[in-house]
């Protein structure tokens, strides 16, 4: 019976606080609820808040933000974390610091880091805003946060600031566990960098780089702080990602209902995504044993 | 010659990467010396201040209170994280009772649900108790996001942990709790202290349970720096004074275990 009696008290914790609240939110998310009307919920409604997501232009327009903005992080993080654990992997004191350096941005607050590249992209005083503009002349005077495009772009680069460290790290683990044989005879034989790279390195990093994918694009998908503290969703509704969006619904109008249909709907996609992600990593396990 | 190139070209790439890390930390840090119309110069000729500081520890903005709030909400999570995360990852790693990998699964996908979908119901039901803006519901909420992540890091700590004294000692007739507490978790330590570390961080940077469940009473440290956006404007050097207050004793603890820190970034996922 030990074994089960030392899973207890953590079954107790995640069962009280993700499962509990999982099934209350999913209960209603079949219901009217408008907070600011009554202190209970009404009866049930069956799918209309769902229905109502499915015709809501705020809702398509967050669907659209939200892949915009998984899409380009996760591919640039990847690429990014991928080539600086190959720059960081050889031995080195200006590597080791800079290995150090890279722990930073992932002990860093999200919220913190979009209040300070609000303030470096102010146009009037912003560091980062009359620099590139003393660098390169056609963007000076940019209107930075204040361009649909260029707030989307400004918020992909402080996401990709704060996870491609981490996942670099990932890809370092990664690079560790392969053997380096074939790179070095490759190597001696006279095989060029991208040989070697895309011919024998790329492939046995399939696993790991496949794991880092979908782990950043469930970060990708949860990523909330900065678009609080450095876009607060606009301008107009041009950064209003889906969990921001859930929630405007839920605490800006109070609509609980449909705040919990819209949450369910974020949920579901993680969770598609997770249990293929948990299935890999499975499967992965076993290659590795067998 | 060509060598000698590379040699300097990746030299040079390290240079900008730690650049390109460290200058928007760098800024902050040096705005929060500033005095207010420094701060809007970007000028690096300015006589340091700690004015700011004492600012933000001060009426209206009381920073101090936001401190004790992140420093409680951060330490009692992990308090209680860590003890039962640790006691559930050693069940997983050492035994293979039945629906083990169903349970795991189970635990592994918690941590994929979106914040926003745990806040809705326990705002609910904090506002009907009376508990909103309280240290209480905060820990609470928290525990949620943390242990099923610490449950998953500790599991690969205690993985690389080598079965063989423990068996020794049962077959010396040891209990499995003795073998537990003599051997396991001075072995584990290490990987639990690193877990605590980042349970820590995750709660001490939490934003949106803390924006959503706290007014006045509770609020945390990243939940208070929204505060310095006023009517007047944001206010630039407070702001970086408190983003300091929050940073700095991350980056300490980070630092301080960096090489388990790195380890315990890659143990769950890759290995």
């Amino acid at each position: 019976m030990l074994p089960y009696w030392l899973l207890i008290p953590a079954f107790v914790i995640v069962l009280a606080t993700t499962i509990y609240p999982l099934a209350y939110s999913f209960v209603t998310s079949f219901r009217e609820w408008d907070l600011t009307k009554q202190r209970r919920p009404d009866g049930f409604v069956g799918f209309d808040n769902y229905l109502h997501a499915a015709s809501e232009s705020g809702f398509q327009n967050s669907l659209w933000v939200t892949t915009i903005f998984v899409v380009t992080s996760v591919a640039l993080t990847l690429v990014i974390a991928m080539s600086l654990a190959l720059l960081l992997r050889r031995k080195g004191r200006m590597h080791t610091f800079t290995r150090i350096v890279l722990i930073l941005p992932f002990a860093m607050s999200p919220a913190l880091i979009g209040v300070s590249y609000r303030f470096m992209f102010n146009p009037e005083f912003g560091v980062l805003a009359k620099g590139l503009g003393a660098v390169f002349p056609a963007l000076e005077g940019m209107p930075w946060l204040a361009d649909p495009n260029l707030a989307m772009a400004i918020l992909v680069l402080t996401d990709v600031w704060h996870w491609a460290p981490y996942m670099t790290f990932m890809c370092l683990g990664g690079l560790a566990s392969i053997p380096r044989e074939t790179e070095e005879a490759a190597r001696i034989d006279g095989a060029s960098y991208l040989r070697i790279f895309f011919g024998i390195i790329l492939p046995q990093m399939k696993g790991v780089l496949l794991v880092t994918a979908v782990l950043k694009t469930i970060f990708a998908l949860k990523m909330f702080d900065q678009v609080v503290t450095l876009t607060g969703g606009g301008p107009g509704t041009s950064t209003e990602t889906l969990a921001f969006f859930v929630f405007n619904v839920g605490f800006k109008w109070y609509d609980m209902g449909y705040a919990s249909a819209l949450a369910w709907i974020l949920t579901a996609i993680m969770m598609l995504i997770s249990i293929w992600y948990v299935r890999m990593l499975l499967s992965d396990r076993k290659m590795a044993t067998a | 010659m060509k060598r000698h190139l590379a040699w300097w070209g990746e030299r040079a790439l390290l240079v900008l990467v730690s650049v390109i890390v460290l200058f928007p930390i760098a800024w902050m840090f040096l705005t929060a010396f500033k005095r207010p119309r420094d701060a809007y110069s970007l000028s690096l000729d300015f006589s340091p201040t700690l004015q700011n500081f004492v600012t933000v520890f001060a009426d209206p903005w009381n920073l101090g209170d936001m401190v004790l709030n992140s420093v409680i909400v951060a330490t009692v999570t992990v308090l209680i994280a860590v003890p039962c995360a640790s006691l559930a990852a050693y069940s997983f790693s050492r035994f293979r009772v039945r629906g083990r990998k169903f349970l795991f699964f189970l635990i592994l996908s918690t941590q994929f649900i979106p914040a926003v979908v745990i806040v809705l119901p326990f705002f609910l039901m904090f506002r009907t108790l009376g508990l909103l803006d309280t240290r209480l519901a905060l820990i609470v909420v928290n525990l949620a996001i943390v242990t099923p992540f610490v449950i998953w890091m500790i599991k690969g700590f205690i993985d690389a942990i080598p079965t063989d004294s423990e068996e020794a000692a049962m077959i010396d007739g040891a209990s499995r709790l003795r073998v537990i507490k003599d051997i396991v978790l001075p072995m584990a330590a290490p990987g639990i202290l690193t877990s605590s570390i980042f349970c820590f961080i995750l709660t001490w940077n939490e934003f949106l349970f803390a924006l959503i469940l706290t007014r006045r009473d509770a609020v945390t440290l990243p939940v208070g720096l929204v505060s310095f956006r006023t009517e007047r404007g944001d206010l630039w050097e407070l702001m970086s004074a408190a983003g300091v207050m929050i940073t700095v004793p991350i980056f300490i603890m980070a630092l301080l275990i960096q090489k388990h820190f790195t380890r315990g970034m890659t143990a769950g996922a890759v290995k």
